[in-house]
């Protein structure tokens, strides 16, 4: 009977995923698997440039982020130094702002009178043009490394943390030097890790639609797909892009998993003989410390740069904001569509949160403590998303409100999105709840509940008083971290919000910036609000974690 | 007071790979019962079965003859002791202690009455409001007993409780298990792999081998008497003769003719293995019946006593000794089997 239960559960979840997953995923292949459109997108210059470019700025942003992440990983890893607890909080901070928001405050510092190419004329040199040809490039991709090494790096300090400091010594014991107990121990252990984080990286620099499009870089496949959006009954050729990249991304995904191994997506590795951290002595102690803090200070430049252009009353061809003024904040909470921007993505952002843990929570117990028939299929079906692009599962959710009368009438992105937005958003947190509560639940030994259980304790009441509480921190950490990335989340909210007065924040900024004139400006000081806003979320949470706030870190 | 049956229980984790072969066992109303057996002989699944965590493939179970082989593992009253205690980290040890109270109903006055009997019990009441994770081994053991006890549970199963501790501690807890169980009357199960704490708490054992059981017996009839090679050297050291039934019953090695403890059973000219424990050779000054020489190999002092290594005719035997006195390997001593020792083993 208590099974009974549980397969009714795990079946509610397993409908919501086919629904609000594989629905969206199958109308967009439906029609988009049609050998003239795919024909047409590959004869196509344009569309063959865009997947190309995108593909570059995967690659490139990856091995940016991994020669960020390793690094600082390793060093975290392998020694004592001071300040080495705040180190990961550091790590956190690009996660406040979306990067495409980041780039707006950006373009200040990167601009052709912007504050890098002041200092260059400054000293006598030519400037650079880094938001044209090649350059925009390049800025779409460090932009990216930046806001996304965070991901990279906790999942590599994770792996490290996982491997016994026994078998490190034991190949030292053996003569093997630093280098070679990394290339022969270290690395092969750590793979799941960089396969993890890797392969989120890759797959969400290939797709992301925020930051081309903030640079006016338009020919990547991901700006195709929102550009194409506007003419979509004529031009079917869209649904046949995002076909494209959804293979892409998950032949991608697939040798990312052949590269690293068998198994590599298992990691198996578990409890550790403690650290084995070596403390650093003299002016080595400052090392660490300083390699954290000058990466710190190059993910808080996109901030920065926000922070000075919501101030600034002009900002051409100084280093610093030449007046300062509240203007643009005034002028942004006075915008129409701002303050309802805010509760609309606090009401998307609220539900998506509690419809992610109730799936993940549920899927993340079916698996690993239930372990019930069926439940693998949930657990891969919940993980999914992290392969699946979001701009794949928003152009399939607007495809099924055109095909559908029911998704018409109850998630129309016209009439009123809330649902819509909520469920899109919601659909690609689970993975993080799934994995943050997974997590606790592998590292609570399953005795403590059979112990519960012996005392007389039914299902409900071991699940309430013993497993609850025992994994509240990866249960909060997974909220925390569907709440916070539905606020920042781009490619559903551009393409499913097309109503004004349903936006959320960030198509607020988005809009905004596109006013001329003093667009940009008030877009800032609304990103600064939105900034803001996030950092006092993730206080909050920290504060009620209180000394659990470590635990956010375990991925 | 409760008493157990086990009727034709087995377990299988894989098809064709047994975990329990079917299994019969009585446990008395009161007594402190021991599974011992090597690591995968089944034993904790037996116990785990009995708290209703593992379903057995088939079998039944009774306590006081009431069938309880379906009942969940919360509706049996079979509290357990784990072996690395389980504890829950969140709560402290009075709430660790009453939470089967809680679960039970029981009101406030009664919960911190038990609560405190147990822990007082355990000799613990001092700690009832610290965290669990502030606490030693040895205090985390006691807790986990007193988390058992304070449900005034039917039958107490007990998963190698011990085997976390260091050696003193051990010996402490033992003689402390042992005087609460007697002190409740309580029935318990009590699984281990030391021979030791088996022998000396036990009031009776069975031997487990490969999901069977292969001896049930009070402990000192079944280190005396081993039913069969496997028993006899789980409990403890033993010396192994081949050789065949005399006519006149006694058993004919090639460097001797002994008496046997149990030659009943054994016909004469059959082949048979028996037994004898070191520390029932003596060495003797001068030959008599029954007497036989050996050529001393070697000695190993072990503090409390001194074990001699003897080569008798091709046959290495081991010899344990109280007294430690100087021997010269490489000579020849005269030895014989105390009565009643050199027991048949049947396989």
């Amino acid at each position: 009977m208590r099974n009974f239960y549980r397969y009714l559960l795990l079946a509610l979840v397993a409908a919501f995923l086919l629904l609000f997953l594989v629905g969206p995923v199958y109308t967009v292949v439906e029609v988009g698997l049609d050998r003239r459109l795919l024909l047409e997108v590959f004869s196509n210059y344009i569309y063959v440039e865009g997947l190309f470019n995108s593909f570059l700025i995967a690659v490139v942003t990856t091995v940016m982020v991994f020669a960020i992440s390793l690094p600082l990983a390793l060093l975290y890893d392998r020694y004592e130094f001071p300040g080495k607890n705040w180190c990961n909080l550091l790590m956190m901070l690009p996660m406040i702002l979306p990067p495409f928001v980041g780039a707006l405050g950006f373009q200040q510092i990167l601009g052709h009178y912007g504050v890098i190419n002041t200092l260059l004329t400054g000293c006598g040199l030519p400037a650079i043009d880094f938001l044209g040809g090649r350059g925009r490039f390049w800025s779409v991709c460090f932009i990216e490394a930046l806001h996304l090494y965070p991901i990279l790096y906790l999942n590599l300090v994770t792996a490290l943390g996982n491997i016994d400091p026994a078998l490190n010594e034991a190949g030292r014991n053996l003569g093997a030097s630093g280098w070679t107990r990394f290339r022969r121990i270290t690395f092969p252990l750590m793979k799941p890790g960089i396969f993890a984080g890797g392969s989120i990286v890759l797959v969400w620099s290939f797709t992301e639609l925020g930051t081309p499009l903030m640079f006016g870089y338009n020919r990547t496949t991901a700006v195709q797909i929102f550009n194409g959006i506007m003419e979509l009954e004529t031009n079917p050729v869209p649904y046949a892009l995002v076909v494209v990249m959804l293979f892409f991304a998950a032949a991608m995904y697939l040798a990312g998993k052949f590269a690293l191994g068998p198994g590599a997506a298992n990691p198996a590795a578990k409890g550790t003989a403690g650290s084995s951290a070596t403390p650093l002595a003299g002016w080595r102690r400052a090392l660490p410390g300083a390699a954290f803090l000058v990466v710190t200070l190059a993910a808080a430049l996109p901030h920065l740069a926000l922070l000075f252009t919501a101030f600034s009353l002009r900002w051409y061809g100084t280093v610093l904001p030449e007046h300062f003024t509240l203007l643009h904040f005034e002028n942004a909470l006075s915008n129409k569509i701002v303050i309802p921007s805010i509760f609309n993505s606090l009401k998307y952002s609220f539900l998506a949160m509690l419809l992610a843990v109730a799936a993940g929570v549920l899927t993340a117990l079916a698996a690993v403590r239930w372990k019930l028939r069926g439940s693998a299929i949930a657990d891969l079906l919940a993980m999914l998303p992290l392969a699946v692009p979001g701009i794949v599962i928003a152009f399939g959710f607007l495809g099924m409100s055109v095909k559908y009368t029911w998704v018409a009438e109850y998630f129309n992105p016209v009439e009123n999105p809330i649902w819509l937005l909520a469920v899109a958003y919601a659909v690609r947190r689970i993975p993080y709840v799934v994995r943050s509560v997974s997590a606790g639940l592998e590292q609570t030994p399953e005795e403590l509940e059979n112990a519960a259980r012996n005392c007389g304790a039914g299902a409900w009441t071991v699940l309430r008083r013993i497993t609850l509480p025992l994994i509240l921190a990866n249960v909060i950490v997974g909220a925390l971290f569907a709440f916070s990335f539905s606020m920042l989340e781009v490619s559903d909210s551009l393409i499913l919000a097309q109503k004004s007065q349903f936006y959320p924040i960030t198509r607020a900024i988005y809009e905004l910036s596109q006013i001329l004139g003093s667009g940009p400006f008030t877009a800032c000081a609304f990103g600064v609000w939105a900034m803001l806003f996030l950092a006092a979320t993730l206080a909050a949470a920290g504060a009620i974690l209180g000394r659990k706030i470590g635990s956010i870190f375990k991925l | 007071m409760t008493s157990v049956e086990i009727k034709g229980i087995s377990k299988s984790y894989q098809p064709g790979v047994p975990v329990l072969k079917p299994i019969d066992l009585k446990i008395e109303a009161g007594e402190l019962f021991f599974l011992l057996g090597p690591s995968g002989c089944g034993k904790s699944t037996l116990l785990r079965i009995l708290a209703g965590l593992v379903e057995p493939d088939a079998g039944s179970i009774t306590f006081n003859g009431r069938e309880i082989t379906t009942l969940p593992p919360e509706k049996r009253r079979a509290a357990m002791v784990f072996q690395n205690y389980a504890l829950w980290p969140h709560l402290t040890v009075f709430e660790n202690v009453a939470f089967g109270l809680r679960v039970e109903g029981a009101d406030r006055a009664r919960i911190r009455r038990e609560v405190e009997s147990a822990l007082e019990l355990v000799q613990l009441a001092d700690c009832m409001n610290r965290r669990i994770p502030s606490l030693s081994g040895g205090q985390q053991q006691r807790v986990a007993l007193a988390r058992a006890l304070a449900v005034n549970p039917a039958l107490l199963l007990l998963d190698e409780p011990l085997s976390n501790l260091d050696a003193r501690l051990r010996d402490t807890m033992r003689h402390e298990i042992r005087r609460i169980c007697k002190e409740r009357r309580l029935t318990a199960l009590y699984v281990t792999h030391d021979r030791q704490e088996a022998l000396s708490m036990a009031d009776r054992l069975a031997v487990m081998q490969q999901g069977e059981i292969r001896q049930i017996g009070r402990p000192e009839e079944v280190y005396n008497h081993p039913e069969c090679r496997f028993v006899a050297g789980f409990l403890g050291d033993a010396n192994f003769l081949e050789g065949e039934i005399t006519p006149a019953g006694k058993f004919r090695s090639h460097f001797g003719e002994f008496a046997l403890e149990n030659p009943s059973g054994c016909t004469p000219g059959q082949r048979i293995t028996a037994a004898i424990r070191p520390e029932r050779i003596r060495f003797v000054d001068t030959p008599r019946p029954g007497s036989f020489r050996a050529r001393l190999i070697s000695r190993t002092f072990l503090g409390e006593s001194c074990e001699w290594k003897l080569d008798a005719d091709g046959l290495e035997l081991t010899v344990t000794e109280s007294a430690a006195p100087v021997r010269v390997p490489g000579e020849s001593f005269e030895l014989e089997f105390q009565s009643g020792h050199l027991v048949a083993l049947r396989g």
